[in-house]
């Protein structure tokens, strides 16, 4: 469902020189498939995933998604894609249903499609209590489920979660992780990067490694773990970016 | 550009914006309230104090009272905001200290009557009455002019009886009179007075409306972190830039009509008020329907102007502080050319009519005035939607750049 081709994107840094942030990423994934990118703060997980939800554009490569060229339509990408990421924010003078309502209409759906995917989505989640209370005036869990509403309301066939735990306590956070199995169940294609390696085992069938700007390794959890030799995730991502840790003798 | 994205877009912007209570103050408390009311405020204190100085009595010693005729000695406690004092009575004979008193403030003004002063009247020689005065106290000023507006009658007096006494014409020592006849409209004389500041007024209210819905428009979507949501929604950045263009226009624009039509109706209201009557015609400003159309005409494309430039400072910013120091910068270069109307002997010429904000300003101020010359109302009208088309087709390129987007 979604093939990436050999991204790459560059940024001018504060001298005017040039920076890879992404140095040739590429992968696939399936639909019904969760795809983990992992790494540390500064891989290029995030640029990667802007890149794919089109809020970027590549310096050079190329990505297919759900058969649609990333480069040469970037509009229609974005009515494939749901994306949420741990920094995404609500207005918070919309009430939860003006919300929803908003992206609703931007992505073209009609009235009574909006309707009736509010009414499922709602119930489903159990907000029909607050949709109409202004989302300042909600609590990060239910914030949370305004904004997975919003990600899933056109019923996309691609996910992209940009680390979307940061920052959450550990009920906001499963509530997430839920929903990304629920996404996988339902035959949706995930793409997902954390930098947590307990959530990377749980949830994704298949991992990358990022490290600068680059994938250094790609496989099931099992894969990695056997061609390094660890036994856990942790030690396997050090091994493989080759960088030891330094042990008290 | 989908115009049903825009507009979803910019229905949307316009209700968060009209529900944020900091925007609604800016844009429509202080152009509607604050400012008429600071306005009446400074007027009426002005016309308070003017009329208190007169109203209020100021002391005047005399030295040689003897020496004045009898019948001028009469006259003179005829104005009750005038006390005459004696030197003696005051209780200082010196001149050198009398005139120490009076720098001291102890009274307003020194008269000295010079012996034989009545003889030189009557011997038709000019004679000098020496009047000692601070020109620094507005007291001692105002004790001069009611001094001076005392003693001319009895001065036309004598002469006109010296003239009879000769079988001369009394206006013979006048060759020719001057007679103004004022021909300017009460619309006309009020423009020149209030009509001067309310351009001014406009363009800040303006200013204003548009200011505080382009920072939460723009640099607000950083701070809550919506603008990558944004980014990944499937509307162009232009359809974005328009839809947020349109509501700072609109509430730029509403602020300026309302600026204006508060200002007339308190004034016309305070025209009324006993307390300002010397003011009343110049501040009574008469409102037609086709001056408000005017107003609007010329308001519209230069909120134009503000929307695409705030709302691209706004778009820079990181956070809604750090806007409002740009948007401050702004404030700035809008006030000094705004106040061109306030300016004398400036007229618009087609040279003038092209520069931006400067045109609006003469234009209202001319609008007001029913003096206005439509050939160049044509021309600031053009001249500003170009600026506002450059503007927003920067703002919209601004917009399109990452790394003004994602500066974080």
């Amino acid at each position: 469902m979604i093939q990436v081709d050999k991204l790459v994107k560059e940024f001018k840094d504060k001298k005017g020189g040039r920076v890879r942030a992404v140095d040739g990423v590429s992968f696939d994934c399936k639909a019904g498939e969760v795809f983990g990118l992992l790494g540390p703060n500064g891989a290029g997980k995030t640029t990667t995933l802007r890149m794919l939800s089109t809020s970027i554009k590549p310096t050079s490569g190329n990505a297919t998604i759900n058969g649609i060229d990333l480069v040469k339509n970037p509009d229609e990408v974005r009515k494939q894609i749901g994306f949420l990421s741990g920094a995404t924010g609500l207005y918070g003078r919309l009430t939860a249903r003006e919300m929803v309502e908003y992206f609703g209409k931007l992505y073209g759906m009609s009235k009574d499609k909006i309707e009736s995917r509010i009414q499922e989505l709602f119930t489903f989640l159990d907000m029909n209590d607050f949709a109409r209370a202004r989302c300042e005036k909600l609590s990060t869990g239910m914030k949370q489920k305004v904004s997975i509403v919003r990600t899933v309301l056109h019923d996309p066939p691609v996910m992209v979660f940009d680390e979307p735990t940061s920052g959450l306590d550990v009920m906001s956070s499963r509530n997430i992780v839920d929903f990304i199995f629920r996404c996988k169940q339902q035959g949706k294609c995930v793409i997902f990067s954390t930098h947590i390696m307990s959530e990377a085992m749980r949830l994704c069938d298949r991992v990358a490694i990022i490290h600068n700007g680059k994938i250094y390794q790609e496989g099931t959890v099992n894969q990695l773990l056997q061609s390094t030799g660890e036994n856990n995730l942790e030690d396997a991502f050090l091994k493989i970016v080759g960088e030891k840790p330094a042990r008290v003798q | 550009m989908n115009f049903g994205k825009i507009f979803t877009i910019f229905r949307k912007e316009l209700k968060d914006t009209l529900r944020d209570r900091r925007t609604i103050i800016f844009t429509f408390t202080v152009p509607v309230l604050a400012v008429p009311l600071l306005m009446l405020g400074i007027f009426k204190l002005m016309a308070g104090q003017q009329q208190k100085m007169e109203d209020r009595r100021q002391e005047i010693v005399v030295t040689g009272w003897e020496n004045l005729p009898a019948d001028l000695a009469e006259i003179l406690p005829a104005d009750s905001t005038l006390e005459f004092t004696t030197e003696s009575d005051f209780g200082q004979t010196n001149s050198d200290s009398l005139q120490a008193a009076l720098l001291r403030g102890e009274f307003a003004a020194l008269l000295v009557v010079p012996p034989h002063f009545e003889d030189g009247l009557r011997l038709e020689s000019q004679v000098e009455l020496e009047v000692f005065y601070d020109r620094a106290e507005d007291e001692s000023r105002t004790a001069l002019g009611k001094l001076r507006e005392l003693l001319k009658p009895y001065g036309d007096k004598l002469a006109d009886a010296r003239l009879a006494a000769r079988d001369l014409p009394v206006d013979l020592t006048e060759p020719f009179i001057i007679s103004p006849y004022n021909i300017a409209s009460p619309q006309k004389f009020a423009a020149q007075g209030l009509g001067r500041m309310l351009p001014y007024f406009i363009i800040i209210a303006c200013l204003l409306g548009a200011m505080a819905s382009a920072i939460d428009l723009g640099a607000g979507e950083k701070e809550r972190g919506t603008i990558e949501t944004l980014l990944v929604a499937p509307a162009s950045r232009g359809e974005f830039v328009l839809g947020k263009y349109f509501t700072i226009m609109l509430m730029s624009t509403v602020a300026g009509l309302l600026s204006l039509a508060s200002m007339t109706v308190f004034f016309k209201y305070f025209a009324s008020d006993p307390a300002l009557k010397g003011l009343s015609e110049m501040i009574n400003i008469q409102l037609e329907f086709s001056t408000v159309m005017l107003v609007l005409a010329v308001i519209i494309p230069l909120a134009g102007i503000f929307a695409a430039i705030l709302l691209s400072l706004s778009i820079f910013a990181k956070s809604a502080k750090e806007a409002q120091s740009y948007v401050g910068m702004v404030n700035l270069a809008v006030i000094l050319p705004a106040m061109v109307s306030l300016l004398p002997g400036i007229k618009l010429n087609h040279q003038i009519a092209l520069i931006p904000i400067v045109n609006i300003s003469l234009v209202i101020k001319d609008g007001l005035a029913g003096t206005l010359e439509w050939q160049y109302v044509l021309t600031a009208f053009v001249s500003t939607t170009i600026f506002a088309g450059i503007a927003l087709y920067f703002c919209k390129r601004w917009f399109e750049r990452e790394q003004v987007l994602f500066r974080m």
